[in-house]
């Protein structure tokens, strides 16, 4: 069964958390401190984490921090604050995905399940995008023989991008895409995650040649095989 | 100071260069007239002073002549020419040496054996004038008056002549004549006014140059309290004045920092309750945010099996479900306005096409209804730079308003844009609203008619806080209505971030 652990200092929404989760079944670990995280964490190994951001013990940012350093584990982040700063360094520490309080519970479990699907699922030959070889079997990517990690998240969208080369993907369609998303949606969230990626797989982050920026349009892949 | 300005804007913009200008005018003008009056009053004082000493010279001069011919043992013409000639044998002139001739003439009754006309070195007797001949042969005084020296070869030097009468005995009246040239005194006169006029233009000068010098001093620490003040301004409120000593100036630089100081301590009070708003804002909204999550979720766990409620106890949760999402509505645009209100709001610019930002309002709005609005758009894409989140909230609003008054009928989207600014129209053709409301419309809370706005979902603080996104993209909204005969809401805002209207590509009143 899924373990999701509810990581939230108000026991009340904890346990609606829980309730609806179990409905939507789930199995559900509710945790109510931030530095008690990381022990219930290598203890459990869950399989999504939904993370508030103000926390007792230890803020949501930094336990997303911890998490990251020793696990790709989808962590989505619930945050009562909309405003950019928060929100972005909710992403910004490996958060996959957030939602603001007060969200609809249906749409946690729809993104929840988007998270938590294999993208395995539809297993293709290898894909190519810049020089770097994607291996949907592995789940791996590797540029010059050297893999590089991901997050189930970031390897889902270089996965969009480079599966239709041509294609300029708008944000708004890169939401729907990888984060399960309706349209009209906070588009921060894309340019966050594109830019940790491009951190991770582009040897010059600032000038890219894997994922380009089509101005006031989007993004789209590089060509493949093309040097950097 | 600025290398090469106009004179009219140096006049304009510089207090130096304006009161400099006008004290070296006035020193010019009273320079002039004291000089002026201090020639008069030179030549006229050589010029006496040579009068004096003419009459004398010429008095002594008939007196010798007098008596020589009182006393002469001839008495005959040749004796008498001799004489005369005598007398008229002035030595002539050197340059340096104050000419003076002598002409003598028998009056015309005399005698013809003893008629005589003469003058020394070759004076023109022209230079006597006939009216002053007359006037001395009349008048047994002596008499005298200015005239022209001049010479046979046309030499000519303003002069003094003095008349005199001589009576010889048993030879009748002579006119004897004293011309003393005045070419001398021309010559001091010159120089004294050459030293005058030079003494004038230094001294103008120099005080030209101490007004400027000392306006400077004077006006550098004004200059530099303008140019703190500019500082201040911009936002830098450390900035004081330097101040020396304790004179007028000294104290106005005081003053001007005790103002400095009281500014800053104003401005940083007010950003202290700036930020403890924003503080309360965000504090309220983690605070209302966590339970309504939580009412929420309970709430439609409860929505979600109200197959097996009493039909009271399901429109009962149906309700909730929807006064939840009511409340949601209105508490996100309150912390929205109160953001505006603490000046939290920030734009961040992204270049789009706002074209397909518009038709992605609309099918969000109405996806399956694209018949009741239609989209007017240029071809090509519009690209602008814009903060996508807040214009989209501004358009959705403005079409989802147009979309409850149509009363049935369709809606019009026009895009329209020029070099430097697009607007976006929405036109209802529905119940509009009286023009006089026009204000109103973007007050908080305001409700054109209660009753039929409360069917409608708004939360009454759409259009103020599309009027805010407007705003801080230096935008307008300009409204046009009539009852009956629907709205016109335009949007117009500058295409570059930092831009400004010029011109509005929509205008709200309909043709």
């Amino acid at each position: 069964m899924t373990l999701i652990m509810v990581v939230d200092d108000d026991q009340d929404l904890a346990e609606m958390l829980g309730i609806v989760l179990t409905g939507a079944g789930y199995e559900v670990d509710l945790v109510s401190r931030g530095d008690e995280v990381m022990p219930l964490f290598t203890a459990q190994n869950p399989d999504l984490i939904l993370l508030d951001v103000m926390l007792p013990g230890l803020n949501g940012v930094e336990v997303c921090k911890l998490i990251r350093e020793k696990s790709m584990v989808p962590i989505v982040m619930l945050s009562a604050k909309g405003d950019k700063q928060d929100v972005v360094a909710g992403l910004e520490a490996g958060a996959d995905d957030y939602m603001v309080k007060p969200f609809d519970p249906s749409e946690l479990v729809a993104r929840m399940k988007v998270r938590l699907r294999r993208s395995t699922a539809e297993v293709s030959t290898d894909l190519q995008i810049g020089n770097i070889k994607i291996d949907q079997i592995e789940h791996s990517i590797i540029r010059d023989g050297q893999i590089i990690a991901l997050t189930r998240l970031e390897f889902d969208l270089l996965v969009a991008l480079a599966k239709e080369p041509g294609r300029v993907f708008t944000r708004e369609a890169l939401l729907s895409e990888v984060w399960g998303y309706r349209p009209a949606t906070d588009t921060r969230l894309v340019n966050v995650h594109i830019q940790r990626l491009r951190s991770k797989i582009e040897i010059d982050p600032e000038n890219p040649k894997i994922i380009l920026t089509v101005r006031g349009v989007g993004y789209k892949a590089g060509v493949p095989g093309s040097p950097q | 100071m600025s290398p090469i300005k106009s004179p009219l804007k140096s006049w304009r913009s510089s207090l130096v260069f304006r009161v400099t200008t006008t004290i070296v005018s006035l020193t010019i003008i009273v320079i002039w007239l004291i000089g002026s009056a201090l020639e008069t009053q030179i030549s006229s004082g050589i010029f006496d002073e040579k009068l004096r000493l003419s009459i004398a010279d010429a008095q002594s001069t008939a007196r010798n002549t007098q008596i020589q011919l009182t006393f002469s043992p001839y008495q005959d013409k040749a004796a008498l020419k001799l004489i005369f000639t005598e007398i008229l044998a002035v030595p002539p002139r050197s340059f340096e040496s104050s000419a003076r001739e002598l002409a003598v003439f028998s009056f015309a009754n005399t005698n013809s054996k003893f008629k005589y006309a003469g003058t020394s070195n070759l004076v023109d007797p022209i230079s006597i004038p006939e009216s002053f001949r007359e006037k001395t042969r009349k008048s047994t005084a002596t008499q005298w008056e200015r005239t022209k020296l001049k010479y046979v070869d046309g030499k000519t030097e303003s002069a003094i002549v003095v008349g005199h009468v001589l009576t010889i005995k048993g030879a009748g009246k002579y006119e004897l004549y004293v011309i003393s040239s005045l070419a001398q005194q021309s010559r001091t006169m010159s120089l004294i006014l050459q030293y005058l006029w030079l003494t004038g233009v230094a001294l103008t000068f120099l005080i030209g140059l101490i007004t400027f010098f000392v306006l400077r001093r004077l006006i550098s620490p004004i200059r530099d309290a303008a140019k703190v003040a500019e500082e201040l301004t911009a936002g830098n409120l450390e900035l004081r004045m330097d101040i020396q000593g304790e004179d007028e100036i000294a104290s106005l630089g005081y003053s001007f920092n005790e103002m400095a100081v009281s500014l800053q301590q104003q401005i940083s009070r007010l950003e202290n309750l700036s930020k403890l708003q924003q503080r309360f804002v965000s504090d309220v909204s983690h605070e209302l945010r966590t339970p309504l999550t939580t009412i929420r979720m309970a709430s439609q766990v409860i929505h979600a099996t109200k197959e097996s409620f009493e039909p009271t106890v399901a429109r009962s949760s149906e309700l909730l479900i929807s006064q939840i999402d009511r409340f949601e509505s209105l508490l996100t645009d309150l912390l929205e306005v109160s953001r505006f209100d603490a000046q939290a709001a920030v734009l961040e610019i992204e270049e789009v096409d706002i074209t397909a930002l518009v038709k992605e309002t609309i099918d969000y709005l109405h996806p399956s209804q694209d018949r009741i609005i239609h989209l007017w758009a240029p071809d090509e894409p519009v690209m602008v730079d814009i903060d996508p989140r807040r214009i989209k909230r501004i358009i959705r609003n403005l079409i989802a308003n147009a979309v409850d008054h149509r009363e049935d009928k369709s809606v019009d989207v026009q895009i329209e844009q020029t070099e430097n600014e697009v607007s976006i129209g929405v036109r209802d053709y529905g119940v509009g609203f009286k023009y006089t409301d026009k204000k109103l419309l973007f007050e908080r809370f305001w409700r054109a008619d209660s009753s039929r706005a409360r069917t409608t979902g708004g939360t009454g603080l759409g259009l103020s806080i599309a009027l805010e996104d407007a705003k801080l993209h230096q935008g307008e909204i300009d409204v046009w209505g009539e009852r009956g005969r629907g709205a016109h809401f335009v949007l117009t805002i500058p295409k570059f971030a930092g831009g400004s209207i010029q011109s509005k590509p929509i205008s709200a009143q309909p043709d």
